[in-house]
This record gives structure tokens, sequence and C-alpha cells, in this order.
């Protein structure tokens, strides 16, 4: 039998699965990772580090800045991205779609397609980081790892966040459509 | 499964059914080796530091598990009012659920034998900066087309779109980062990190956290259904 | 009973749903929507919003990650 008639090669690789599977093995995974590492699932504190890296390499300094300045985030900084176990998870997520994608047989480069796109891109990418640093994280980090964890500043991250996602979408629709 | 192919049963112009079809390349193969390389990497990085090994192989199956179910948080937010479905919204909300009664179980067992209870650091302050923040991060992922762990899935998944606004994600984090000072001295330290079983108990804080989703569930079901008599 | 074709390759969520939904407003009953779709979120939600709206819907997969999305318009 080939395999693309295979039925757990259809279950699990080739067919999208359910939400509601997607949901209990998220959490499945948010709570051994909290369990082995003492911390729940982050990803854009990672992506800070990466932008204060980036900074060094072209001659920047972020020692003086308050949020680098802790010695926790110092010792980060100096140890270098090969030592961040946050950099081996995000660019772990990244493989870890990548092989979904193409053991399904359904991997494709999309290319730009229009400017309007790039302005899209520039635009969501730096509210999105900005946003982030102020409000203590993203999707993962600040909503779901901080509503899991009982801290009421999930909530209220949910509450405007969804305000800003309504925002999103009528500014989207408007200019970027 | 709804994504099963059908062929047949909608009526199609001649031109568009039997339009010829480039030839599906079978892209199997060079995923069972990506599969066998990125297991092998996390031998090797096992063997360095075990630690990194663990972030590097849940980092693959949390990549692994959003993309093949196309599970978005973007889209539970989103589609609500933008498109009236809330099947991704009741997802996310099941989510919330089961990872707060572990979280719950690993906090309370570490607070009854006298540990330190792990992921403290997660409770934050509530300021005005997480009002603001929330909503411009809510702008970002809608027009960007990802949230960060989505925005990286699609880089995986080859979307050109996202690595342009992984790197603007990026450089907007150390932008932020150089304000932070401003923020934490003018806005956050106003505020105060409210961490649920002081307010509730530990019995209160899980009653209370999952009838909050309970109750966000049902909304969400009836807002469906509301959408759909119309 | 006419038949559209609506380009959304290389377009993002939540576009090619937004598109669809917009076309399928100008269309009469009967005529049909063939969605090119290269997103798999899409390929996901835009067929499950057209049945949700109770139309005909057929997906089939043309190509390594691209989808044709057949929506014919039943009300």
């Amino acid at each position: 039998m080939a395999l693309k008639d295979n039925k757990f090669y259809k279950m699990w690789f080739k067919d999208a699965w359910p939400y509601l599977t997607g949901a209990v093995l998220l959490s499945l995974f948010q709570i051994v990772t909290l369990a082995s590492t003492g911390n729940p699932w982050g990803v854009s504190g990672v992506l800070a580090n990466w932008g204060a890296w980036l900074y060094q390499l072209v001659g920047g300094n972020v020692d003086k800045w308050y949020y680098f300045a802790s010695e926790g985030a110092q010792k980060t900084l100096d140890a270098g991205i090969l030592k961040h176990p946050g950099t081996y998870r995000n660019v772990g997520i990244i493989f870890g779609a990548f092989f979904a994608s193409l053991m399904a047989s359904q991997f494709k480069i999309k290319k730009l397609k229009s400017t309007k796109q790039i302005f899209a891109a520039i635009l969501g990418g730096l509210l999105m980081g900005y946003g982030a640093r102020i409000g203590f994280g993203c999707n993962i980090g600040a909503l779901f790892s901080g509503i899991a964890s009982f801290s009421v500043s999930g909530w209220v991250y949910a509450i405007f966040l969804f305000l800003g996602a309504w925002a999103g979408s009528k500014l989207l629709v408007k200019y970027f459509m | 499964m709804s994504e099963a192919e059908t062929s047949g049963a909608i009526k199609r112009s001649s031109r568009s059914s039997t339009r010829t079809r480039r030839k599906k390349k079978n892209q199997v193969p060079v995923g069972i080796i990506t599969g066998i390389i990125l297991a092998g990497l996390a031998v090797i990085i096992s063997l360095i530091d075990q630690n990194l090994g663990l972030f590097w192989v849940t980092g693959i199956i949390f990549g692994f598990i959003l993309q093949k179910a196309r599970f978005c948080f973007t889209a539970s937010m989103r589609d609500p009012l933008l498109t009236g479905s809330t099947s991704v919204t009741r997802a996310v909300l099941i989510a919330f659920a089961i990872t707060s009664i572990g979280f719950w179980a690993i906090k309370y067992g570490a607070h009854i034998n006298g540990l330190p209870i792990p992921g403290q650091s997660y409770v934050v302050p509530v300021s005005l900066a997480t009002a603001i923040g929330a909503f411009m991060f809510g702008i970002g992922m809608v027009i960007a087309g990802g949230c960060a762990s989505g925005t990286l899935m699609r880089v995986g998944e080859g979307f050109h779109m996202q690595v342009l606004s992984l790197l603007f994600f990026i450089i907007g984090s150390l932008w932020g980062a150089h304000d932070f000072g401003w923020w934490k001295l003018n806005v956050i330290s106003n505020g105060k990190a409210i961490f649920m079983p002081d307010v509730f108990g530990w019995g209160g804080a899980i009653v209370v956290q999952l009838l909050i989703i309970v109750l966000l569930f049902i909304a969400a079901d009836k807002w469906e259904h509301r959408k759909n008599e119309n | 009973m006419a038949e559209y074709e609506l380009d959304c390759l290389g377009e993002a969520c939540p576009l090619p749903l937004v598109k669809a939904e917009k076309k399928l407003k100008e269309m009469e009953v009967g005529d049909v929507v063939i969605v090119l779709i290269d997103h798999s979120c899409a390929m996901k939600n835009v067929p499950e919003w057209a049945r949700k709206e109770g139309h005909n819907v057929e997906i089939e997969e043309v190509d390594d990650g691209e989808w044709e999305c057949v929506i014919e318009k039943c009300k």
C-alpha cells in the first residue's frame, strides 16, 4: 500500500488536525515545560535578546538599558546565542513547522506579493515587538502562560488584545487589502 | 475529515476542471531526511547540554503541533468579530482550562511542600502598559498575519512575508527594550502583580479561573450561533 | 451560472476569507467561485466558513501546498 493511502500517515501527517487536538497537545507540552524547566512557554522575550545580539554585532551597546541591566540578563547576553535555551526553542518551532509541512507534502515558498504586504509586515512586526516588551510578552508568554499561571495580567492582556485585534481587522480591510 | 478531497459534486466549466495541472512532487522523502537531521541534532545538542536539548525538542514539538492543528492565537481573537467564527477561540479556551489545571497542580504541589513556586516570573504587574502593549500587539498580529509563535511557524512554512515581520518584530522588541526603563519608572511601577491564589485562596483560584473560562466558552458558542441565524 | 476565479496565492489569513466573503456577496445563487489558496490555515478556515454559511464546498489539493476551494453559492 502506498504511503499516501496509509491511514496513520493521513491521520498524523497529511490531514490538518482538529483545533481541539491542538489545544490538548499544546496544553500537555505547556505543562511539561513548566514541570521540566521551571517556567512556562514564552516566545517573544527571546526575540528581544536576538535584537540585542544583532545590535551588538553592529557596534551597539545595551548594557545601560534598564531592560538588560539585571545580573541575569547580562549573564544571558554574555553567554551568547549558542547557550541561550529560548533560542533553541524558537528555532525548533520554525523547524517543527517546516518538518510538518514537508511530511504533508505541502511546503511551498510564498514570495512577497505586493508592497502592501511589505508595509503590513513591517508595521505589524514593529507593533508586536514594542507591544510585547511593554506588555510583558506575546500571545504565548503574556496571554497563554500568563492566564495559566493565574496572573490577573493575563486576563487584562486578553481584553486589550481582543480590542487591538478588532482595530487591526478594521485597518487591515481598509488599508492592506 | 473535512479536508478530505472531494470531487465532482459541483459543476465546473470544462476550462477550469480539465486545466493542466503541474505534477505534484512528493516532499515526504525530504521530510523524512529533515526529521532524521532534527533528531540527530537533538542527540548532539543534548550530549553537549541536556537543558538546551530539552528546549530544542519541545520547540520542534510546539512547531509541529501549531502547524498540524493550524492553531492560531491571532485567529482566536480576530475571527469572532471579523467572520463570526469562534471555533479557534473555543479551542484556545479549552487549552487555557487544561493548562490551568496542570499549572495549578504543579504550583500547589510546590506550595504545600514548602518549595518555591515555579514560573512566578510570569505573574507580572497589571498597569496601563499591559493595556497599551496588548492593544499594540493585537493590531500588529492581525496586520502581519500572525503573532510571535504564528510568525515562527509561518517562517517554517515558507512565507517570505513572515520572515520580514519576524525581522521587524526583533527590531520592535529592541526598541521596546530600549524604552522599557521609562515605562517601568512611569507606568509599570504604579501597577501590582496579582496572583489569583493570593486573592481567592488555592481552591478559589482554580474555581474562579475555570468559571471565567466556561462562561467565555458559552458566550463564544452563543456568538457563533447568533451569527448563523442571521 | 457564472464561474469566477479568486487568486489568493501568497495571501495570509484572514485575507483569503475576507475576499471570498466579499466575492460571494456579489454573486448570484448558483454561481461558482474557485478560490486559489496556498496558505495552510486558509485551506481550513475558508471551507469551514463557507460550509457554515450553507454553500456547497469542495477543496482539492492541486499542487504541493496549493489548494483550490470551489464554492457554489446556495443562498
